[in-house]
């Protein structure tokens, strides 16, 4: 019998949107079971009703043989449910003890929070599953993945016995994922069971034992693990169709320099450590150069002062071989840089102008009579760019109510223009499904045949691998690789994970190419 | 241009306005009916008594002009996301520098007299406002706070000036010399002071609304009021708009306070600001913070105060009941769940 | 003129001036830890002070005047709070709508009552007790001259800050508290009620300002038009240059309170307008917060 039974679970939003249609859903003890499937399967909706973060509309949920009704989260944890998410639920200001025990602190007295013993409860568990983290410490001191320990511990502080986690891998690096890994495999020896909700297919062949494929709302497929033959088989039963598309390389750097940084260097008062520190990189015309690493290791800096959106501290940028150092964002958008930012939703967009608001927000002037805006030419204008990027919505509609991929089309509609000789983007497929994560590969690859050189700065490396023609791997605000991508990851699985491993090490601080030798060895330890 | 609302929104945003306007008018029924001995009369004079004469009536729409250009002032500010809560001491300031001008004018032609005073009015309600917003660039010092700060201490150093080297000696009261009469400004509705400012206030609207939608500027303000973050990334001069804003927003309010002495009054006395720049609040979020909606919001307010005055006149009960039923317009005005009644916005988790 | 001679009286009479700065700036942080801007300050101070004088004056009994006095305030704070935060309003708005709320309600009261708008005198309520200590306290030079002989609001108010101290970083509420601020999903994430906290927060800032309300009116036997007079918005100010902290909030306070000790001095030695006196705490504020954000811009490099 399942240890755990979820029957006729049904979630109908508000908003017409069937995010649940009446999954049947069933996990055994001791076992490690993904959930997969696409961003808006629902997969995520059906965990949150499982912790009772949502109320289903129908269904019932059983648990070793008996029926339970999980109306919120600590309904859950009594029953020895927990979950790790994806975007940490943490206080960055509370030191780690405070963290795990807030909702269900010790007292003393009566009234007193009483640290102490909880400190004392923590420390074992985190010496039990070798955890590198100090209770002591506050979470904003910790790395991404201690981070994620921590969130584990608060599970396992409240006698978790059956853990959820929510794409545990998506920040974490190929090391950190092994380990992950490790602490999956002991709790499972310890008696407990796992869900992963993930879309990381090479993933979920290598860690779980069983899995559920679902695709929009539906249970499509139940497998043991064991039976599916490859990341290809896994891909056609989660999307319906085959869709590894191998990305076209084709290299041929043309010219000059297009955007230089030398020995650029951002430092803050009150933080130690430099954000970045001697950064020497250069991007030629119809040149691609990938910049990898860790998220909170320099990723954001860079693209902050590259964007003239952040003034360094030493060192000097140039584009097209002057110094731009002290320009600010609009100078270098007349320049030619086009930039498509990582947070899309903040900085890329105005979610509640409309769309066409949002193109004309760097070339408004262009349209000027006497100080006012000529609506109908700007009406032409976006109508144009609508129709060439196949943007899904009307062009006076509020852009938040955009889906996701859309969305980032309006960014890259504004931003890849003719003008651009330089284009920045960061995180560029964050949170979009294939096909568009697709179109924005092909119009990056479009933008380098025209002749513009390319920085693309992402964390996941698995698409800089795919369309980068040289690889940077910055750690710690630091160059500490320069590689050429010239290895063939795309037709030999082995060799990716090789390569990836390789690139890992430098990603976690293992390898530095470029540390200065009376510092050898002391960025070595993460 | 703008991204344009459903009908079910714009209705939502009504069912909301219309349970507000109910409930606070629910309410000062039922404190007539407890406070007043005449109940029947007194609501009477509350609600109809505005209309039943052109002096309640011109009075009533002339009460709405200053409620008009502080709700302009708060609606501009509040569009580019920058908080004004200096509003009273501004209308104060700007009745100060009309006074100044038309005290220090010799006696000449009344148009550009009362050209130059409002001029006057405008520059000394943006400078103190841009102030505020200068230290908000320049520093990152909170504008609302500081503006609040500086209002504050503005309406006493304008107390200073009418009740020392203004006060009209003639008299005992806390009121500066009057204004010659060729400065008052045309009477459109004797016998009440209903004047020419009631037009200006709708040109004025008018004129902000083209202003905030359709010009190079008013984009700029309304991005970057949106979200700052993303005008700068589209190359937007955001330190600016810290700034012109609140200087807009001030001079709005000093222009407002300048009417009203040229208009009304005729003389510059201690409190005749009376709340307008706090009444702007309110008037500007019932209309949305939108220059066309704030003519109807200012004509609601001054119709509250209309009838508390005309109440107040006829029967028993006291003019701060209007107070309380605006307090309720301000309380619910902005309460969402009104508005979620007609329009469900749950979203997918 | 010799420095002791005024002085002392200066800062003894801060001691007691700060007093309803910091009760109500101490209930304020707690609604600025869960994240809640609260202008509403005003408002209930003049609730409290309307309530208390006039159920003293009603009851005879000071202890029964200034807890009614509270209780009001404290109606006045679930109204706030529930409109504020059951039915989504703006926090800013409902604050501002509780100030012209009670000082509309306050009036029209009172001239139900009373019929006047103007001042109203309780000759009959007893006066505050003073905290009398010891003689061998008060001999201590200085200090003892300035921390002993007041009223017992002003103790009363400095237990407060303590027992708000520990509340805030000692207890299971106040960690909750201050998470709701810092981090509402995560709250919301351990099946906790954001709003709970929130609420309760609301009606903390209602009690303390209560009793600053109370210790206004019962010391002048009387009660004022809008007496709260800008302590509610000082209150808020005390809170931010304080940087939210109780102890932070103490020393805010004790700079107010010595503003408005001097000015009230200055009015009679020094021949400068009544106004600009009045004015000297706002010019002060907006000084030292400008001075502040320089300091902290410079600080950050930002």
């Amino acid at each position: 019998m399942p240890y755990l039974e979820m029957k006729g679970i049904t979630k109908l939003y508000a908003n017409g949107l069937l995010a649940n249609d009446a999954i049947d859903f069933s996990v055994e003890k001791s076992e490690i079971h993904a959930v997969v499937g696409e961003n808006g399967a629902g997969k995520t909706t059906l965990m949150k009703i499982l912790y009772g973060l949502e109320q289903p509309d129908a269904g019932t949920i059983t648990l070793a043989g008996s029926l339970v009704s999980i109306r919120n989260p600590l309904d859950a944890n009594r029953l020895g449910i927990g979950m790790v998410h994806q975007h940490f639920k943490l206080i960055p200001d509370f030191t780690v003890v405070e963290n795990v025990i807030l909702g269900i602190e010790p007292v003393r007295a009566g009234i007193f929070v009483d640290r102490g013993v909880a400190s004392a409860r923590i420390r074992q568990i985190v010496e039990q599953h070798g955890f590198s983290v100090d209770p002591r410490t506050p979470v904003h001191q910790l790395t991404v993945g201690q981070m994620q320990q921590v969130e584990i511990v608060k599970m396992l502080y409240r006698d978790a016995s059956l853990l959820i986690l929510d794409e545990p891998t998506s920040v974490l690096t190929e090391q950190e994922i092994g380990k992950l890994f490790v602490t999956l495999r002991s709790l499972q020896k310890g008696g407990r069971t796992c869900i992963i909700i993930t879309h990381k297919l090479q993933e979920v062949l290598e860690i779980s034992d069983r899995l559920t494929v679902m695709r929009k709302g539906a249970v499509v497929a139940v497998r043991r693990t064991a039976d599916v033959p490859d990341r290809a088989e896994l891909a056609r039963l989660m999307v319906g169709r085959d869709v590894l598309y191998p990305l076209t390389r084709v290299k041929k750097a043309c010219g000059d320099a297009v955007l230089e940084l030398k020995d650029v260097t951002l430092t803050q008062r009150g933080r130690s450590r430099p954000l970045l520190s001697n950064i020497n990189l250069s991007v030629h015309s119809c040149e691609i150069v990938g910049v990898a690493g860790v998220s909170g290791n320099g990723l954001g800096e860079l693209e902050d002062v590259v964007a003239g959106l952040q003034r360094v501290t030493s060192g000097h940028v140039l584009h097209l071989g002057e110094d731009v150092t002290a320009l600010g964002a609009a100078e270098l958008r007349e320049r030619g840089m086009a930039y498509v930012p990582a947070d899309r939703l903040h900085r890329g967009s105005s979610l509640q102008s409309s769309v066409t608001e949002n193109m004309i927000v760097a070339n408004h002037h262009r349209f000027l009579r006497a100080g006012f805006l000529k609506r109908g030419k700007i009406q032409a204008f976006a109508d144009g760019l609508t129709k060439s990027f196949g943007i899904d919505g009307g062009p006076h509609v509020p852009i938040g109510t955009l889906s996701g991929g859309n969305i980032q089309k309006v960014i890259l509609a504004r931003e890849l223009t003719s003008a651009a000789n330089i284009v920045v983007v960061a995180e560029p497929t964050w949170g979009l499904d294939v096909a568009s994560s697709q179109f924005v590969y092909e119009k990056v690859l479009s933008m380098r045949a025209a002749g513009a050189g390319v920085l693309f700065i992402s964390s996941a490396l698995d698409e800089i691998l795919g369309i980068a023609d040289s690889i940077i791997v910055m750690y710690r605000g630091r160059v500490v690789a320069q590689l050429a991508n010239d290895q063939n990851t795309q037709s030999d699985p082995n060799v990716s994970k090789q390569f990836k491993e390789y690139i890992g090490e430098y990603m976690l601080g293992l390898k530095d190419d470029f540390a200065p030798t009376n510092l050898k060895g002391k960025d070595a330890q993460p | 241009m703008k991204g344009k609302k459903s009908l079910g929104d714009f209705l939502a945003s009504l069912t909301g306005l219309a349970l507000t306007l109910l409930i606070s008018f629910a309410l000062v029924i039922a404190l007539i009916l407890i406070l007043s001995k005449t109940p029947g009369k007194t609501l009477f004079y509350f609600f109809i008594g505005p209309f039943t004469n052109n002096y309640y009536l011109g009075n009533m729409l002339n009460v709405a002009v200053p409620l008009v250009f502080t709700g302009l002032g708060i609606a501009v500010a509040f569009k580019s996301s920058v908080f004004n809560l200096g509003g009273e001491g501004q209308v104060y300031a700007g009745g100060l520098a009309t006074t100044l001008v038309c005290l220090a004018l010799p006696v000449a032609n009344g148009f550009v007299g009362v050209l130059l005073a409002i001029i006057a009015a405008m520059v000394l309600g943006g400078a103190i406002a841009g102030f505020s917003g200068y230290c908000k660039m320049k520093w990152n010092a909170d504008e609302m706070i500081s503006s609040f700060l500086v209002s504050s201490a503005v309406v006493l150093i304008v107390n200073y000036f009418i009740t020392g080297p203004l006060q009209d000696p003639h008299n005992n009261m806390l009121a500066s010399l009057p204004l010659a009469h060729q400065y008052s400004l045309l009477k459109l509705f004797p016998p009440s002071k209903l004047n020419l400012s009631a037009l200006f206030a709708i040109v004025m609207a008018v004129l902000v609304f083209f202003f905030m939608n359709r010009s190079h500027i008013g984009y700029e303000m309304r991005m970057c009021g949106l979200n700052r973050e993303f005008s700068r990334y589209g190359g937007i001069n955001v330190s600016k708009y810290l700034v012109l804003p609140m200087i807009l927003s001030g001079a709005l309010h000093g222009i407002g306070g300048g009417l009203m002495v040229l208009g009304t009054y005729g003389v510059l006395y201690e409190g005749f600001s009376a709340g307008m720049g706090w009444n702007g609040i309110a008037v500007a979020l019932i209309a949305k913070n939108n220059p066309l909606g704030v003519l109807p919001a200012a004509l609601l307010f001054a119709y509250l105060d209309a009838g508390a005055k005309a109440a107040m006149l006829s029967g028993d009960v006291t003019f701060e009941i209007a107070s309380i039923a605006q307090s309720f317009i301000f309380y619910l005005v902005t309460a969402q769940a009104l508005y979620s009644l007609v329009h469900r916005r749950r979203r997918a988790a | 003129m010799s420095n002791s001679q005024y002085s002392v009286p200066l800062v003894f009479n801060a001691v007691e001036i700060m007093t309803p700065f910091l009760l109500a700036a101490i209930g304020g942080l707690f609604t600025e830890l869960t994240g809640m801007l609260n202008i509403a300050l005003e408002g209930l101070i003049l609730a409290g002070a309307f309530f208390s004088v006039i159920f003293a004056a009603a009851t005879g009994s000071l202890f029964l005047g200034i807890t009614m006095g509270i209780l009001c305030s404290m109606l006045f704070a679930l109204l706030f709070g529930a409109i504020t935060i059951y039915l989504r309003a703006n926090v800013f708005i409902t604050g501002l709508a509780t100030n012209l709320f009670a000082s509309g309600f306050t009036i029209v009261l009172a001239f139900q009552i009373f019929h006047t708008k103007g001042n109203i005198q309780f000759p009959n309520i007893p006066p505050l007790p003073s905290f009398s200590v010891p003689p061998f306290l008060q001999r201590i030079p200085i200090l003892g001259d300035i921390l002993f002989g007041h009223n017992i609001i002003v103790y009363i108010g400095w237990l407060i800050v303590v027992i708000a101290a520990v509340v805030i970083y000692r207890t299971p509420f106040g960690m909750r508290l201050r998470g709701t601020g810092m981090n509402e999903q995560t709250i919301i994430s351990l099946g906790l009620n954001p709003k709970r906290y929130q609420l309760s927060a609301i009606l903390i800032s209602g009690f303390t300002c209560g009793l600053a309300g109370a210790m206004l009116t019962i010391q002048l036997a009387a009660f004022v038009p809008n007496i709260s007079s800008g302590r509610g918005w000082i209150a808020l100010v005390a809170i931010y240059l304080g940087n939210r902290t109780p102890l932070g909030i103490f020393i805010a306070s004790f700079v107010f309170g010595l503003a408005e000790s001097f000015s009230n001095y200055a009015q009679g030695a020094i021949k400068i307008p009544v106004d600009f006196i009045l004015a000297l705490p706002y010019l002060i504020t907006i000084a030292a917060m400008i001075l502040y954000a320089i300091w902290r811009h410079a600080r950050t490099g930002k």
